[in-house]
């Protein structure tokens, strides 16, 4: 009970120290997931843990996509990773299309057929045309 | 064994990264409607801030499942910020009011009642009130987010029915001194200009304001036109802390809070020794004013800012403030092709908020930055109809509709006429401004309120003091509402509304614009549109109180509609009869045109014909706005024909500095402040409510400065309290170089009794504009333990 009440302690702290290690969470997700990743693929987190703002835990763990996002309009404008990828109960590694469009929808008739966004606009950055 | 989390998600991610070509289903094919997968969509507004951002809802088999922003609206362009994005989400929520509750004393638990049974007992009890303790015993408090049609309503069954102008609501807690300082300033009320000079604007000088949380869709326009014109352009931040609005500004001026006066008096210092002022905008369209009635020279001005070198503010001011970065701000704004300013509540929850607007004005009018396209001096709302449903509609105790002033009979018979009521029936005395009423509800003068769409039990400053008063059982509350909020806690009776979307009305934002947003899907079983409540508690009155007047006041709305025939006729009766002629002139602006127009128009608007072209981009210049050629005195390009100022001119103002109610000192030596987050609204009834947004953003947290965190020996996640004269928080701290050291920052969504921080907040207020001022207070600080394990908390 003891060591559960730590580890719930440790977990909130971990918010507030910006960056999330937490070697002690079993991962669920196997080598190899499939792009299309979902919830259930996220290594598990407990229920205080998603009250961490993604990019806590992805500052260390994916610190390029990190700073690349943070340094784009999108990181700017504070366009948060839950806009595009959803939350735990509906992520998305790759978020669909229409997502995009709820801000974009203008855009969207300039698109090249068959191409999506991130195409020409690099992912994370969308700065400027690949 | 697996991989330990961060290898996976760094996998994951690189694997993502390395297959996203042709991932894309066709809209057609994703299943869970998200954009397109829509039978129907409807457009409106957003439900949310002051932005006014035009959305289209996404309907299917009648319910709301998609939302997406408008690209051919002017006010948003197509972006709407993750608020925004998921609001749809609270049509349909579970956790809906969807019954009357009602209890005869606050100590018993709710009972459900029918709707009929709710409007005879509110009807009894405002009724039995006005009887034994008279008209001022009854008061109306509503909302920046009530649609114009409700406040209109609500306020026309006060002052015409009930005969009390005690009617306020919440845009008192942020916008009145806003208010104070465009009618002092510029003679009229609200911005001359609007987002379409952020477009063309080379300077932008952001005081007071986090925008790129509070005003995120506006925000990014001001992002944009940097980041396309990265050296022609330049952004000052002024603020005593560092938020993400300063990420893109070239300046951020960082100064001892309550010090801002000083800056912006310094600022016209530098403007008048370099000669940078426009000395033929000033002899043609202003004059320098002591007073309201004092109106001095040019050279006394010049004498009172001798006192603001540069050097004199540093000093005062503090933080990293220097002689320096005050003339280079002072240049920039002055020599841009054209500066907008910006600003919010750290300018209007000012004890001395109406002064420091007209400080800002000010910069503007001795530069001749206004009036001409990228220049303006424009105050960001924070509500989405603070503007039009409370300062146009007649929301607040000393103004009618249409900007009239109670104190005006002239006025006051204006609007008895339009209302076909007996002359004087509306009473001469403004009522109780916000603080004045809920002081008057601690001191049991108020026996009735109605609370509508807002929870002054979580929003008020020193909030425990008031929440006493609306404890005691002689004051009977009534709330609309749509979820359980502190206040409902409160209440004796909670009558359950219907939504935006699921009911039609008119929301005015920021700049001027009226947008109407109509009914796209039925309320839950049981929720009702305000208009019928107030409609049917009016009929009511009448019969209790035998007054013929009180029903005449909603005979035009008998029998209509309530989901779009009711509203328009509302709309109908204000915007015909109660703008014609005057500056918010919206006759063109009909349910017609506003259904037509993308993004709604904006006043003066008196014809069809040219509210059809989207109204007003300019006030006051001839050939955009046709009440400066219609007013039209002389042959000059640009005509004040505001109601405040009768000489017709700008006035520059004689503003001393002078610092808040409360500093700190050996007992409480911090100052505190609050404000906004990005992912939540207000006090969180609704975006709490939606995971993505309260998991984004689940608790208040107090920012610490790491240099005084490491004085008190403050770690991060550490149970900090927080602790004024008037109350007490415990909350976890960020050790965050945001707040200038000396000064904590406290957001103040959380509901949570220990996290929410009005009750901290001092009630001192601007006595001209009577707005709180929230932003400054003074307290002290302490670690109490360790990160300890929190939970989000909502109402239920
Ligand atoms: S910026 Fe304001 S109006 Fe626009 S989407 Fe966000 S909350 Fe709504």
């Amino acid at each position: 009970m003891k060591g559960k009440i730590l580890l719930v302690v440790l977990l909130i702290l971990s918010v507030f120290l910006s960056a999330c290690t937490c070697p002690n969470c079993p991962a669920k997700g196997q080598p190899g997931v499939s792009v299309q990743a979902r919830a259930a693929d996220h290594p598990a987190v407990t229920e205080q843990e998603k009250l961490m703002p993604c990019f806590e835990c992805h500052k260390e763990a994916t610190p390029e996509i990190y700073s690349e996002w943070f340094e784009s309009g999108h990181g700017k404008g504070m366009v948060k990773c839950y806009e595009c990828h959803g939350t735990y109960e509906d992520m998305k590694a790759v978020p669909y299309m229409s997502v995009c469009a709820v801000c974009h929808s203008g855009q969207f008739h300039k698109t090249v057929d068959g191409k999506v966004c991130w195409e020409c606009h690099p992912v994370h950055s969308f700065t400027v045309h690949n | 064994m697996g991989l330990s989390r961060r290898e996976f998600i760094k996998r994951t991610a690189a694997l993502s990264a390395a297959s996203y070509v042709g991932m894309h289903l066709p809209f057609s094919l994703e299943g869970k409607a998200r954009a397109a997968d829509a039978d129907r969509w409807v457009r409106g507004s957003c439900r949310l801030c002051g932005v006014g951002c035009r959305v289209d809802l996404g309907i299917k088999n009648g319910k709301a499942v998609a939302l997406r922003g408008v690209p051919e609206s002017r006010t948003n362009l197509g972006y709407v910020c993750m608020k925004g994005m998921l609001f749809y989400k609270i049509l349909g929520h579970p956790e809906r009011l969807t019954k009357p509750l009602y209890r005869s004393t606050k100590t018993d638990k709710f009972k459900e009642i029918s709707w009929d049974q709710a409007l005879d007992i509110a009807a009894k009890q405002f009724a039995d009130s006005v009887r034994k303790h008279g008209s001022d015993s009854v008061a109306y408090y509503g909302s920046g987010q009530a649609l114009t049609e409700e406040t209109y309503l609500f306020q026309k069954i006060m002052r015409g029915g009930l005969q009390t102008n005690n009617v306020e609501g919440n845009p008192r807690l942020c916008m009145a001194s806003a208010v104070g300082g465009y009618l002092t300033s510029f003679g009229a009320d609200e911005p001359i200009g609007g987002y379409a000079d952020i477009d063309q604007a080379s300077c932008f000088f952001i005081i007071g304001s986090n925008m790129a949380e509070a005003h995120p869709v506006v925000f990014r326009r001001v992002m944009k036109r940097k980041l396309d014109n990265p050296n022609a352009v330049k952004i000052i931040n002024v603020d005593p802390r560092i938020s993400p609005t300063s990420r893109i500004a070239d300046m951020h001026l960082q100064f001892k809070p309550g010090t801002d006066l000083a800056i912006l008096n310094a600022m016209a210092y530098v403007i008048l020794e370099e000669k940078l002022y426009d000395e033929e905008f000033i002899s043609n369209y202003s004059t320098f004013r002591q007073s309201k009635k004092v109106e001095v020279d040019f050279d006394t001005y010049r004498k009172f800012i001798s006192d603001y070198s540069p050097e004199n503010a540093a000093e005062t001011c503090g933080g990293n403030i220097t002689a320096d970065n005050i003339r280079q701000a002072a240049r920039w704004f002055a020599k841009s092709n054209g500066t907008v300013s910006m600003w919010t509540m750290g300018i209007n929850q000012r004890k001395r908020g109406v002064w420091a607007n007209n400080l800002i004005h000010n910069l503007h009018i001795l530069t001749g930055q206004l009036l001409k396209p990228g220049a303006d001096s424009l105050s960001l709302t924070g509500q989405p109809n603070a503007c039009g449903g409370v300062r146009e509609g007649g929301g607040l105790c000393h103004i009618l509709p249409g900007h009239r002033l109670v104190k005006k009979e002239k006025l006051r018979n204006q609007v008895e006429l339009a209302w076909g009521i007996p002359k004087g029936r509306i009473p001469p005395k403004p009522g109780y401004h916000t603080m004045a009423m809920f002081s008057a509800i601690n001191a049991g003068k108020i026996k009735a309120i109605w609370v509508h769409c807002t929870s002054p039990a979580q929003s008020l400053p020193n909030a425990d003091l008031y929440r006493k008063g609306m404890k005691r059982e002689d004051v009977f509350i009534v709330t609309t509402d749509i979820f359980p909020t502190k206040t409902t806690e409160l209440a004796n009776l909670v009558l359950p509304t219907a939504f935006h979307f699921e009911k039609t009305g008119v929301y005015g934002c920021t700049e001027r614009r009226s947008q109407i947003t109509p009914k796209a899907v039925d309320p839950p079983a049981g929720a009702r549109p305000e208009v019928w409540i107030v409609r049917e508690w009016a009929l009511r009155l009448a019969r209790e109180l035998n007054d013929p007047v009180i029903k005449k006041c909603v005979e035009p709305f008998i029998g209509k509609e309530e989901s779009f025939d009711l509203p328009k006729a509302i709309w109908d009766e204000y915007s015909q009869k109660l703008t014609k002629g005057r500056d918010n002139d919206l006759r063109g602006a009909t349910y017609d045109v506003l259904m037509k127009m993308a993004d709604g128009v904006q006043w003066p608007a008196p014809t069809e014909e040219f509210a059809l072209t989207g109204g007003t981009v300019k006030k006051f210049v001839r050939g955009m706005d046709p009440m400066a050629d219609s007013e039209a005195r002389d042959d000059k390009p640009y005509q004040f024909y505001g109601p405040a100022h009768p000489d017709r001119k700008l006035w520059i103002w004689l503003r001393p500095q002078q610092g808040p109610a409360e500093t700190p000192d050996a007992e409480y030596p911090f100052y505190l402040s609050t404000g906004r987050i990005i992912d939540h609204w207000h006090t969180t009834s609704m975006t709490g409510r939606i995971p993505e947004l309260m998991r984004a953003n689940p608790y208040a947290f107090v920012e610490i400065n790491p240099k005084d965190a490491a004085k008190l020996g403050i770690k991060p996640g550490d149970m900090v309290e927080v602790k004024s004269r008037r109350g007490t928080n415990v909350l976890p701290a960020k050790i965050y170089e945001g707040p200038i050291q000396g000064m904590v920052f406290v957001y103040w969504h959380d509901m949570f009794e220990d996290r929410m921080i009005n009750r901290v907040t001092k009630d001192a207020y601007d006595p001209g504009s009577k707005e709180p001022e929230f932003k400054i207070c003074a307290c002290r600080i302490r670690k109490v333990s360790g990160p300890k394990p929190l939970k989000p908390y909502i109402v239920s």
